[in-house]
This record gives C-alpha cells, sequence and structure tokens, in this order.
C-alpha cells in the first residue's frame, strides 16, 4: 500500500492505493465513482474516459500511483449545484443515449474538446470523439448534442 | 499484476539509481502498452518506476539545427508543437495518426520505441530523419541511431537497467520534406498495416538529390528501404519513376515476407501507400514552397 493525494472533482483525497490499482480501480472501487466504466480494459473504446490535468485520458491506462499529485474530474464532477452541465443537458435532449455505456466517456472526451477548443468543427467534433466506440447509437445524435452543448455554453458565458 | 513497489521518478539520476537497485523493475511512461502487457502477464516484473513526470525528459529543443525530443514527450506535445508543421510534417501526421485523443494525450516517442512494435508509428518518420537514440544507465551514456538499434535489439537494445533520454535528428534542410503515409483498417484507433515515411530532397530542376525512405509493418522491423531510394535518386517525380519505385519496394517485400499470408494484400497496397507519401513531398513544393 501507498499514499497518493490527488484532487477530484474540486475535492482533495488523501487515499491508501494497492500499488497495482489503476486509476479506474481507484475511482470506481476504493472512492466509489461509478460513473466512470470499463469497457475494455486496453485503450481501445474509451468508456473509462476522465480528463486528467485538463487532458481527456484512459483512466485503465493510467496506475493510480501516477496520479499522484494531479486534478481529476469524472462525469460526476459535471453538475454544478444540482444542475446539469449544457453537456449532460443536450444528450438528454437530443435523445444521443440508449444503453448509456458509452456515454460518460464520450462526454468527458468532448468536455475535454471544448475546454480547448470552444467552437469547434463538426469534423472536429468527431475528432474529439474519435477515442470513444459506441456499439448503440451510431454516433450523430452525439455529435448533435455536442453542437447543442456549444451553443448552450456560449449563451451560458453571456 | 505482480508489482511489490513503485516509485514516481522524480529526475533522470534518479530513475538510473532505481534501475541499478531493482533489477526486477520495468519503466511506464504513458503506460498505453506496458499496462495491457502487465495486465496479461506477458511481463511481470516486481517493481515499476514512473519516469512520466521528469522535466528533462519532457522537453522538445532545438539547439542550431539540432532537434532533441525528450523519451517521455507525448504525440499530443508533438502535434501541438509548431516545430513540426513545415517540412516536419511526416512527424506530426505520423503522431497525430496513433490510437486516439486519449491515446495521444498518454502515449510517449520514448514508450514507441522502447515496446518496439513492428507497426510503431513514430519509427519511420525517425528512421527516414536519421534519428539517434541517446539511452542512459549508471554505467553512463550512449548514442546510437535508430536504424542500427533496431538491427540488431539482443545485442544494441535497452538492457534492463538503461533509460531511453531523448530521440535527436537534424532539422531536413529548406529543400527538403518529411512525409508519412499510413494504412490501418479504420480512420482512429487502427494499429497500422503499412506505413512509410519519406525524407525528400528536391533540386531547382525538380529532380530528387536526396531521399530516405522508410517502412514499419512491412518487416520485422520498421527499417530504410535502400532499393526505393536508388531506384528515384537523381529523377523527378512522374509516373514512370513511381512504377519503379512500387517494383523495387514490392521485390523487396517479396523476399522479406515471403510465406506470409499478409503478403499477397500488403504488396497491392503498398501502390497507393508509396504514391500517397512521395507526392505529399511532391504537393508540398507545389504548394507551398512555390
Amino acid at each position: 500500500m501507498m499514499e497518493i493525494q490527488l484532487v477530484i472533482n474540486s475535492i482533495n483525497y488523501k487515499v491508501d492505493i494497492d500499488v497495482n490499482m489503476r486509476l479506474i480501480d481507484l475511482l470506481r472501487d476504493k472512492l466509489g465513482l461509478i460513473g466512470t466504466k470499463e469497457g475494455c480494459g486496453e485503450g481501445e473504446c474509451g468508456a473509462c474516459t476522465i480528463i486528467m490535468d485538463g487532458e481527456s485520458v484512459n483512466s485503465c491506462m493510467v496506475m493510480a500511483f501516477q496520479a499522484n499529485g494531479s486534478n481529476i474530474v469524472t462525469i460526476e464532477g459535471l453538475e454544478n449545484n444540482g444542475e446539469l452541465h449544457p453537456l449532460q443537458r443536450a444528450y438528454m435532449e437530443e435523445g444521443s443515449v440508449q444503453c448509456g455505456f458509452c456515454i460518460p466517456g464520450m462526454i468527458m472526451s468532448t468536455k475535454a474538446l471544448l475546454d480547448k477548443h470552444p467552437d469547434p468543427t463538426r469534423d472536429e467534433i468527431r475528432e474529439g470523439m474519435s477515442g470513444n466506440l459506441c456499439r448503440c447509437t451510431g454516433y450523430n445524435k452525439a455529435i448533435d448534442a455536442a453542437e447543442k452543448a456549444i451553443e448552450y455554453l456560449k449563451e451560458g458565458a453571456k | 499484476m505482480t508489482l511489490n513497489h513503485v516509485y514516481n521518478g522524480s529526475s533522470i539520476d534518479n530513475v538510473l539509481e532505481l534501475l541499478s537497485n531493482n533489477p526486477d523493475s520495468k519503466l511506464i511512461a504513458g503506460g498505453t502498452d506496458i499496462i495491457i502487457a502487465l495486465r496479461n502477464n506477458k511481463i511481470s516484473p516486481k517493481v515499476l518506476i514512473d519516469v512520466s513526470m521528469i522535466k528533462e525528459l519532457k522537453e522538445i529543443n532545438q539547439i542550431e539545427d539540432k532537434i532533441i525530443i525528450g523519451a517521455a514527450v507525448t504525440y499530443t506535445q508533438i502535434v501541438d508543437n509548431d516545430l513540426f508543421s513545415g517540412n516536419l510534417y511526416g512527424l506530426y501526421k505520423a503522431c497525430r495518426m496513433v490510437g486516439s485523443p486519449q491515446i495521444r494525450n498518454k502515449g510517449t516517442i520514448g514508450g514507441n520505441i522502447a515496446n518496439a512494435s513492428p507497426a510503431a508509428d513514430s519509427i519511420p518518420p525517425l528512421i527516414a530523419l536519421g534519428a539517434s537514440l541517446k539511452i542512459g544507465s549508471i554505467r553512463g551514456m550512449r548514442e546510437i541511431l535508430l536504424e542500427d538499434y533496431l538491427k540488431d535489439r539482443e545485442n544494441l537494445g535497452l538492457k534492463d537497467d538503461e533509460l531511453l533520454i531523448s530521440i535527436s535528428f537534424n532539422k531536413p534542410k529548406d529543400n527538403q520534406i518529411l512525409s508519412f503515409s499510413k494504412l490501418g483498417l479504420r480512420k482512429a484507433l487502427a494499429i497500422s498495416r503499412i506505413t512509410i515515411s519519406s525524407l525528400i530532397g528536391l533540386n531547382s530542376e525538380s529532380k530528387i538529390d536526396s531521399i530516405r525512405v522508410a517502412s514499419g509493418s512491412i518487416g520485422k522491423f520498421p527499417m530504410r528501404e535502400p532499393d526505393v531510394e536508388k531506384s528515384l535518386l537523381g529523377e523527378s517525380f512522374d509516373a514512370d519513376t513511381l512504377s519503379l519505385a512500387v517494383k523495387s519496394l514490392q521485390d523487396s517485400m517479396d523476399k522479406r515476407l515471403s510465406g506470409r499470408s499478409t503478403l499477397a494484400y500488403k504488396r497491392k497496397a503498398i501502390e497507393s501507400l508509396l504514391e500517397e507519401a512521395l507526392m505529399d513531398s511532391n504537393m508540398y513544393y507545389s504548394e507551398v514552397k512555390l
């Protein structure tokens, strides 16, 4: 066991971890943040995507000890005082969710893109989501939701 | 996984000491290859040493004509760095086509080389650039051409106590352009089936006065293609020279991949791959340089 310190969804954590743990194991099994899903465990599907130090990463491909000192945002961190994030709202409104398994990862990838590029083209949105696989929906409604969320975020910024 | 102890490496010297004191240890940077190997028990070290946060390994520097990339530089860092637009475009393109945004944010150039998959995407452009590796241990430093390193990894490869520190190459001349083309089964999250990279210089008569060509996934490791280079040196870009270049590469592949079930597919596919890589260079000249 070893102790690490990190910030998750704006909360400071000091946790004991097993050295064999991946970040996804820490988030789900140790801290109960089960919004992040494990689809493949190989970095191929993106269901486990979270934002680490401002970048989208597959949490199944990061060892927990490597996250010492880092700033993590998971899907649980998107709500603001009980209000859904514009991306979450847009996904619901556009009907972008079927089984839901890929969704937290897909939203986190899109958020990571919008944090860096607030006004992407549709192609750039697709590129930002290119590491997230969905077996249900065919992706189009998720891309529509991203475009809607961009408008919501622009309105909110005014 | 079988780990007993893990370390967050604080500096190059710290890592070299840890490697020397822990014979059953492995290094981790982005983790995108090694975590899979650990979970599949392909390797079972007792100790893991993280090098992903060591400042000197994460720098991209230019000293006069030499560009030095730290081994823990991520694909995203390369894609975002202006140094690799312009005539180093092939390296930018190779890094940009790796995996997915999540993989590019963590995966490193050094990891790509150390993991040494025959399909490693950053390696053909680095071979075309004539890149060298700087490798260190507590016993000292050594430098080796990437091209030579790959040919004899049994003797020249990374030893258990060694750390890949940086990759360096000379900036191409103004009349040279680095290109890259990749064949994968999808547009993203695709392992390369074939990659081709070329560093080509055109003289004032639009004839090729310098050429280096490297391939990936069509041999045991990414390698130079001297027969293709010979067929193109001194020539200009036209349909005839292109067919000659394709033929010479197909001949080399027939020898190297003889008996492999993928040969028929790859020798057909190479026609358009080689054309794309070479025509990229030609396009750069007509559209950008003039």
